[in-house]
């Protein structure tokens, strides 16, 4: 069965001599797999279509429970060539890649995710390499990501009592008070300021997004929470981040 | 028994890239019928490049002794040294009978989703090397993907107020294309690095 989407590429990894194996964020099915036959040629049909970030409308062959159906078509919407061009930039992307390829289940359509990671997109493209808050947008883009799977860390009030608290437990996922959280391990203490920022980023319109001005410090008191929780919840650390460091 | 051991070199054979079963039977019945010498010549020549093929100690090219001939030649240009990826692309670019100077291959590329970190790649050694022996220039011929993107922006960082020049292969069409198929990334690349006639 042949069968349409948008969709954006995530990872290419070479098999063979000249082929690839794609992997892509799909508009209508989903994260899939997708074998690219020889697009590592200087003459292939493919172009440049399947380099990691591009925007493009892919055809792929096979039947719907096929383990790699082939991508028999691939026309650019928008290539974010933008982002590849600037090395520390297309590094704090493939955060998001990352992400997206260790906690997305693969076959099941998201589309919210699909729209979140293509403005996200969008947004960084647009940033000039003078004025690049790209640090904040990944920041907002795993912020939303996990609370669309359902694995968003819990920091407004206690966990079990509902009472409002600073000290965040790793292994919960959440913020418990001193009363409920006796006899537990040491807690990650975050400040009022990174409790309120995660708020703010999490429910404020993305289009107003660029108004929002963290400092420093709560930048990076946030993204060390964040980067704690997703490894913990990813029960693995993050590639790019030790590439990052 | 014989059919097993037919089995067997055709199972073997499948193992190597672009080789599927029908062309392996193809090659096994050839080695059959092949002079003894002739065969023998060849699982030599493999078990051979195997016991002896190590990296140049200077460039990481493949050869068979310490420095590998390209780094040996007295009448190559020591003053440009160009980047690759891996030791094939050494091959491809001689064929072209163009550069005459050295190589530095970092075996692979940047990779940060694959855990490919600038530690993993002979990135270090290129420094040095070009320091040591006070190169002029360095050309990055790393593959026009994002991955070879990457490496060289990383490599160029890495010369950052050091005197050395360093240099990116063009992009652009293929020979013997169409502009008609030629992809917007290409052509946009294409365009950006023309050059006055």
């Amino acid at each position: 069965m042949l069968r349409r989407s948008e969709a954006i590429v995530l990872r290419t990894t070479p098999f063979s001599e000249a082929d690839l194996i794609v992997t892509t964020l799909t508009l209508d099915y989903g994260m899939i797999k997708a074998f690219a036959k020889s697009p590592r040629k200087t003459r292939s049909r493919f172009g440049s279509s399947l380099e990691p970030l591009t925007y493009s409308k892919l055809a792929f062959w096979g039947r719907e429970d096929a383990n790699l159906p082939r991508l028999t078509q691939s026309d650019i919407i928008k290539p974010f060539q933008a982002i590849r061009d600037r090395m520390d930039c297309f590094f704090r992307v493939t955060e998001m890649v990352e992400l997206t390829l260790n906690l997305l289940p693969e076959r099941e359509a998201h589309r919210d995710i699909f729209h979140l990671f293509l403005s996200i997109l969008d947004m960084i493209e647009g940033d000039s390499p003078e004025d690049d808050s790209s640090v904040l947008t990944v920041l907002l883009y795993k912020i939303r990501f996990l609370d669309m799977v359902g694995y968003g860390p819990r920091l407004e009030g206690c966990a079990r009592c509902g009472k409002s608290g600073y000290n965040f437990y790793i292994s919960h996922g959440s913020i418990i008070c001193g009363l409920c959280a006796k006899g537990m391990d040491a807690p990650m203490r975050l400040s009022p300021g990174v409790i309120k920022s995660y708020d703010t980023l999490r429910r404020w319109d993305i289009a107003k997004i660029g108004r929002i001005k963290l400092s420093r410090m709560i930048l990076s008191e946030l993204s060390g929470m964040l980067d704690t929780h997703i490894q913990y919840t990813a029960a693995k650390p993050m590639r790019t981040k030790v590439v990052q460091s | 028994m014989t059919l097993g051991i037919i089995e067997n070199l055709i199972n073997e054979l499948t193992r190597l890239p672009g080789i599927g079963r029908k062309t392996a039977q193809r090659l096994a019945f050839f080695i059959l019928t092949m002079p003894e010498d002739e065969a023998k010549a060849i699982a030599k020549a493999i078990s051979e490049v195997k016991e002896r093929a190590r990296f140049c100690s200077q460039c990481f090219n493949i050869t068979d002794a310490e420095v590998c001939e390209i780094c040996r030649d007295e009448q190559r240009d020591k003053k440009k040294i160009c980047v690759v990826e891996e030791p094939s692309n050494i091959l491809v670019i001689e064929r072209a009978r163009f550069f005459n100077g050295l190589y530095h291959v970092l075996l692979g590329s940047l990779s940060p989703i694959d855990g490919i970190t600038p530690e993993k790649l002979k990135i270090d050694e290129l420094v040095h090397r070009v320091q040591a022996n006070g190169v002029d220039e360095v050309i990055i011929a790393t593959n026009p993907n994002t991955k070879g993107e990457i490496t060289a922006q990383y490599i160029r960082e890495c010369f950052n107020g050091h005197p050395v020049k360093v240099t990116r292969i063009a992009y652009g069409l293929p020979m013997g294309s169409d502009i008609e198929f030629a992809d917007e990334v290409t052509l946009s690349k294409a365009l950006e690095g023309r050059r006055q006639m």
